[in-house]
């Protein structure tokens, strides 16, 4: 390959202000939401429209140059961070709202369009998109597919894949891949569930159709206080075993708390070992009667402390604790360092009961936050990097909880995703027949190999060489990292 | 219910079959067999019945996930569910009351509520099965969020076991509603339609509504005074037949059973009808009605009959860019067309 | 962020601050949701995110690179990211050291180095501001469009005289108004009504007989020294007036801003450091000055709906704007919604001159924004807004203080 015809092609293809070469413009495009990793592209590519992106992704097909698709760039695995010699295609400037059918109760957007963005500009008609990662402000709908993202009400309303019902994808073999639309039915494999988290190394999404819902009329968040961890926990099991689905059901532990109550005041109860903040949504009566269940069964089972907020004042004022939780933690201690595992709920207090035992083992202090409707784990190693040893000893308590998460029958990645991040746990959840299927499924999208390389999938020699395919000192260096 | 475990025969099955140079036709109970063959037909391959491959590997209520064996009866895992007050949010049908749980997740066959309770893979967190290579795989797990590794297990839902054979299907699953209500409205098939529309757009406790013979069926689900209000909204009159959406799901209402060719149509629900002598569910999406396939060209519109699951695998060999994947990710998986491969056979010629 | 800044950087005052800055900055990416313009151009460089790492990359390197300039020269120190940033990163006062590294640590090209110094040299002095002024509208058929669209208007120049100040018998309390040297050039009838509304209601105005400017535009220009003497100088004609008013006002708030940070910038000024607590103690808002008073405005007879413009420098630096809101709706008015909220104007005070493109992409959008609900009039609270938006609105633009009564 030369690369100075290849830059020539994209010169010659491209309007000058969407080409960077200049290396020092080239530095901020070498990390995304994921610092600790870093490697700067060797071009970014920032087209405007869709013939842009296809003739982009030709010359590299033609040339095999790597390509790396970066949306808004606020991914927490590294998923967008470049690959040395690979163009970056920063879809940034695909950002419009092609079309809002009311009628079918769908958009089509472009890939950059924010995720906050949609609800915004539908709100008018009482219409919203539903999954709400805690970056929705700034993370974008094409970064939402390659990720799959969540959010704090993915318990009630899912997961991108729930809601994403249509896709344009441009695939590396140069193909145009259409699925679905605005109808909600697709023939066929199953392709657009499959586009869902595939990090970007499947192909380039150029648009995606979404679902929208109507906007819940009333909203209802109660805070309860636990003496015991395990009671908060039993707590969370009752109300789903009764029949309920919290809009948002979310679980701290003493250390989050108290860090969260020193920052903003919340009115958190500071001798709670747990609290519980549970969010529920729909029309009045179901609210209504969901809310008085909630609250017989949290007193039942011993809460020591129970709020109810019906106005939007007093409902901001009990997720400000939970939401400035991260910053919070993060004022405990000059850094810290966030898991994202999953667990099934019913693990949940035995594997904070083995968390707290690698507390005391690794003398780290560890506060958590917890998505307790879904089972999405946040712990959050505190430490000292100026410390001689302390981050290496954060590093590997990290790979020991993610072990637990795997052991207790969960993931090692609940919604961040794997990226470059958790390569090495890859090799703890999936044996190499595993890997090689999911080596064999991207090259029926990808056979050069040119999407996002080196994301995601680890390869099989990556996982010999950290030992019998398990990781005994799981390797993440990153610390210091706002993961909701 | 029978707790049985033939995972090891079946992969020993798979694995003899591709030495052999056969391919295997996976069975379960039988259910769907009308949609795979008419009653002439043979079939080359070899016999691979999962039916007994049976029971619940693990069920906790307070979860929301079942993992079951893929030859569960659907009727036995209804009833273990509805014990916990609990149930499939996909309403699968079950055909002459039977059906099992990989038959349901390998045709993606959901019933009525689907626009509001979410589809079969919607609902699916992780499998076990086995790839043409005769290896047992495990992806997705037991757990809402889980974004490592590609979302395999949701790739077999409507892959009518072309890419391997279901060993085990987590399932999440949802609480029964507290209580429910069907409303009918005397209304044609159009006023049907845009009434289905206008509550689309609503905050209202609907999870099934369909049009048949001039009147909307409409199901409220929620607390009872959620439901009183919602009822008020929608208006009609309750409807007596307790059972009237699992008749629907299961195609036993008459309608279903008139002779001629009963074809089926997804489309954009608001979208204008080709045929108004129909049967309309998910708020619009899926209709129902009879006629020549053929003219319906375009239109979504298939036969649901004899051949069905061979056009659904295959249908996007309208568009080449489709088939051609579809013909990749079958060679990712099963390299040496040892699974189902008349669907696929029906794919190459289309 | 990790930060590896050397020690001849760090050995600073400055230097240690930036540091300090660029480590509370977690990379979260935000901040570019609410950038103008990065929502306008759509590159991380074009961002807060990207413009920190650029600042980090330089100070790193000790190296000013023109790719760093122009990237840095374009944004508008609107201070939406501030507002958005989960984590505190004051990003203004990274830019403000940023700025004034570049100032000193690079030569820029000839044109921008005189266009520059004209704006330094002229637009903080009202006669001389007046003066190109008044040649300008001469000579207005000669100019290009951008600058003749930026020309105050006729009436506003030939009405500049020094209003006679109205002063009540017996004052109910004082207050000493600042008039900007821009504003008393191109909207002179802001500060007009405001008089007339105060004196009505027997309260003092108080006004410097040779005020000068208060720094916002040379320090904006990252000439930080330049500023600060500028600064001591309206803190020297302000002294001997401080006691015997209740409080300081701006009716612009981009000078309320620079105002109000007086006391941190001139924290360790021996001289004037004191000082400039004293006025930081007094300074408000003309907005919550007259909240304050807790008295009542009636409205307009002619105008009823109202599209309310918040300056940058008001909700995003002195995190205000509710008070005007407020005012005009107990007054009567109606206040239609307005889209992106958040997002500037354009104006950003010497911004429209320097990066006259970008500028008028987002005072168009702006007013797009702000007449989708159809009021009769926009109002703001900051000279450099207004008079901005004056020239492609098709609505009048006026200060809200003109709509009271």
């Amino acid at each position: 390959m030369s690369r100075k015809l290849v830059r020539r092609l994209l010169q010659r293809t491209l309007p000058r202000h969407c080409l960077i070469t200049d290396p020092v413009a080239l530095k901020p495009y070498e990390t995304d939401g994921l610092t600790a990793i870093r490697q700067p592209p060797w071009l970014v590519a920032l087209p405007e429209t869709e013939s842009q992106v296809a003739a982009v992704l030709r010359i590299c097909r033609e040339h095999a140059v790597p390509v790396v698709p970066r949306g808004a760039g606020t991914g927490l695995s590294g998923g967008a961070r470049p690959v040395e010699g690979g163009v970056v295609v920063g879809l940034s400037r695909l950002n419009k709202i092609l079309e809002v059918d009311l009628d079918n109760c769908v958009a089509c957007l472009q890939p950059g369009v924010r995720n906050l963005a949609i609800s915004e500009a539908v709100a008018e008609h009482g219409l919203y998109y539903a999954p709400d990662p805690s970056s929705q402000i700034a993370c974008s709908i094409g970064g939402n597919v390659a990720e799959n993202s969540g959010g704090v009400h993915c318990l009630k309303y899912g997961l991108t894949v729930h809601n994403v019902v249509g896709l344009k994808v441009l695939m590396m073999t140069g193909e145009v891949l259409h699925l679905g639309g605005r109808g909600q039915e697709l023939d066929g494999y199953d392709l657009l569930a499959l586009m869902c988290g595939s990090e970007g190394m499947l192909g380039v999404v150029t648009e995606v159709w979404v679902k929208l819902l109507p906007v819940p009329p009333v909203k209802k968040v109660l805070l309860a206080a636990f003496a015991q961890v395990s009671a908060a926990a039993a707590a969370v099991s009752e109300i789903i075993t009764a029949g309920l689905i919290p809009a948002g059901l979310e679980m701290m532990d003493r250390l989050a708390i108290q860090a969260a109550e020193a920052y903003v005041h919340a009115g958190y109860p500071l001798d709670a070992q747990a609290i519980l903040l549970c969010e529920l949504d729909g029309v009045a009566q179901e609210v209504e009667a969901d809310a008085a269940l909630v609250e017989r069964l949290l007193r039942d089972l011993g809460a020591i402390d129970v709020q109810i907020a019906d106005d939007p004042q007093a409902q901001a004022r009990l997720w400000l604790g939970r939401k400035a939780a991260f910053p919070a933690v993060g004022r405990l201690a000059p850094d810290y360092y966030c898991m994202d595992g999953t667990i099934p709920r019913y693990r949940l207090a035995e594997v904070l009961q083995q968390i707290e035992s690698l507390s005391v083992e690794y003398k780290l202090r560890v506060a958590n936050v917890f998505h307790a409707g879904d089972g999405n784990l946040h712990p959050l190693i505190l430490y000292d990097a100026d410390i001689p040893g302390e981050l290496e000893k954060a590093e590997a308590m990290g790979g020991r909880i993610l072990e637990l998460c795997v052991a207790a029958g969960g993931t090692i990645t609940g919604e961040h995703g794997v990226g470059v991040e958790k390569l090495d746990q890859m090799c703890v959840q999936f044996n190499s027949d595993e890997l090689e299927q999911f080596e064999r499924l991207k090259a029926a999208f990808d056979p050069a190999g040119i999407a996002n390389p080196g994301k995601a999938i680890p390869t099989l020699t990556r996982c010999a060489e950290i030992g019998g395919m398990h990781v005994h000192n799981g390797k993440l260096p990153f610390r210091n990292l706002e993961r909701f | 219910m029978a707790d049985r475990d033939i995972s090891d025969e079946l992969q020993e099955s798979i694995a003899q079959a591709r030495d052999a140079g056969v391919s295997v036709a996976i069975a379960g109970s039988g259910s769907k067999e009308f949609l795979v063959h008419s009653d002439t037909e043979t079939t080359q391959s070899r016999l691979l019945s999962v039916a007994e491959h049976t029971g619940v590997v693990a069920y906790r209520p307070a979860e929301l996930v079942i993992t079951a064996r893929a030859g569960t009866p659907l009727r036995e895992l209804a009833a273990l569910l509805a014990r916990a007050n609990q149930m499939l949010p996909f309403e699968p049908p079950l055909f002459r009351g039977m059906g099992t749980l990989g038959g349901a997740i390998a045709s993606g066959l959901a019933g009525s509520g689907r626009p509001w309770r979410g589809s079969v893979r919607d609902a699916v967190l992780g499998v076990v099965m086995i790839n043409g290579l005769g290896q047992k795989l495990t992806f997705g797990g037991q757990v809402m969020k889980n974004v490592a590794g590609y979302d395999v297990s949701r790739l077999q839902v409507g892959a009518f076991g072309t890419l391997g054979v279901l060993l085990e299907i987590s399932i999440r699953v949802i609480p029964k509603p507290a209580s429910e209500m069907t409303l009918k409205l005397e209304l044609d098939c159009l006023e049907s339609l845009s009434k289905m529309r206008e509550w689309a757009r609503k905050p209202l406790p609907i999870t099934a509504s369909c049009y048949h013979d001039n009147m909307l069926y409409v199901r409220l689900s929620g607390a009872e005074t959620a439901v009183l209000a919602g009822a008020s909204e929608t208006g009609g009159e309750i409807a007596g037949d307790l059972n009237w959406w699992d008749k629907l799901n299961d195609h036993d209402l008459p309608f279903f059973k008139e002779p001629g060719s009963l074809l089926r149509q997804m489309s954009p629900p608001a979208q204008e009808l080709v045929n108004d002598a129909c049967v309309l569910e998910w708020s619009g999406a899926k209709r129902w009605f009879y006629g020549d396939e053929s003219e319906y060209h375009g239109t979504g519109t298939k036969l649901f009959g004899a051949g069905f699951a061979q056009v659904a695998v295959s249908s996007p060999a309208a568009d080449p860019v489709r088939g051609d994947v579809q013909r990749r990710i079958k060679q990712a998986f099963d390299p040496d067309n040892v699974l189902n491969p008349e669907l696929l056979r029906a794919n190459e010629a289309a | 962020m990790q930060t590896k800044l050397p020690e001849a950087i760090v050995a600073t005052t400055k230097g240690r601050r930036a540091e300090q800055i660029l480590r509370s900055c977690v990379h979260c990416g935000f901040c570019n949701a609410t950038c103008p313009t990065y929502e306008l151009l759509g590159d991380e460089l074009d961002g807060p995110r990207g413009r920190i790492y650029l600042i980090k990359e330089m100070l790193e390197a000790q190296k000013v690179e023109s790719v760093t300039v122009t990237h840095l020269d374009r944004c508008l120190t609107c201070r939406a990211c501030e507002t958005t940033c989960p984590s505190g990163v004051e990003y203004s006062q990274l830019l403000e050291i940023a700025r004034d590294y570049v100032s000193s640590n690079y030569r820029r090209d000839l044109l921008d180095r005189l266009k520059r110094l004209w704006l330094i040299r002229t637009v903080p002095y009202k006669r001389r501001f007046r003066r190109w002024a008044q040649l300008g509208r001469a000579m207005r058929w000669f100019l290009p469009k951008r600058l003749r669209e930026m020309l105050p208007v006729a009436s506003t120049v030939e009405a500049l005289q020094a209003t006679p100040p109205v002063s009540p018998s017996v004052a109910a309390s004082s207050v000493l108004l600042l008039n900007g040297c821009v504003q008393q050039v191109t909207t002179p009838q802001v500060n007009a009504a405001l008089r007339e509304l105060l004196a009505a209601r027997g309260i003092a105005v108080v006004e410097l007989a040779e005020e000068g400017c208060c720094g916002a535009l040379e320090l904006h220009l990252g000439k930080e020294p330049g500023a600060l003497a500028t600064m001591r100088n309206l803190l020297d004609t302000l002294a001997p007036r401080l006691d015997e008013v209740d409080a300081v006002i701006s009716t612009a708030s981009g000078c309320g801003i620079t105002l109000k940070d007086y006391p941190r910038l001139l924290k360790d000024d021996a001289t004037h450091g004191k000082l400039a607590r004293r006025l930081g103690d007094k300074l408000l808002d003309v907005g919550e000055y007259l909240l304050s008073l807790d008295l009542s405005w009636r409205k307009q007879d002619e105008v009823l709906a109202v599209a309310l413009h918040q300056p940058c420098t008001l909700q995003h630096g002195q995190k205000l704007g509710d008070e005007a809101r407020q005012l005009l709706q107990n007054a009567g008015y109606d206040l239609v919604a307005v889209r992106d909220e958040h997002s500037c104007c354009g104006s950003a005070g010497t911004y429209s001159l320097l990066q006259a493109k970008l500028s008028s992409q987002l005072r168009d959008r702006k007013i797009s924004c702000l007449e989708s609900g159809q009021p009769d009039v926009i109002a703001t609270s900051n000279v450099g807004c207004h008079t901005h938006l004056a020239v492609a609105a098709s609505v009048p633009v006026v200060h809200w203080i003109e709509l009271l009564r």
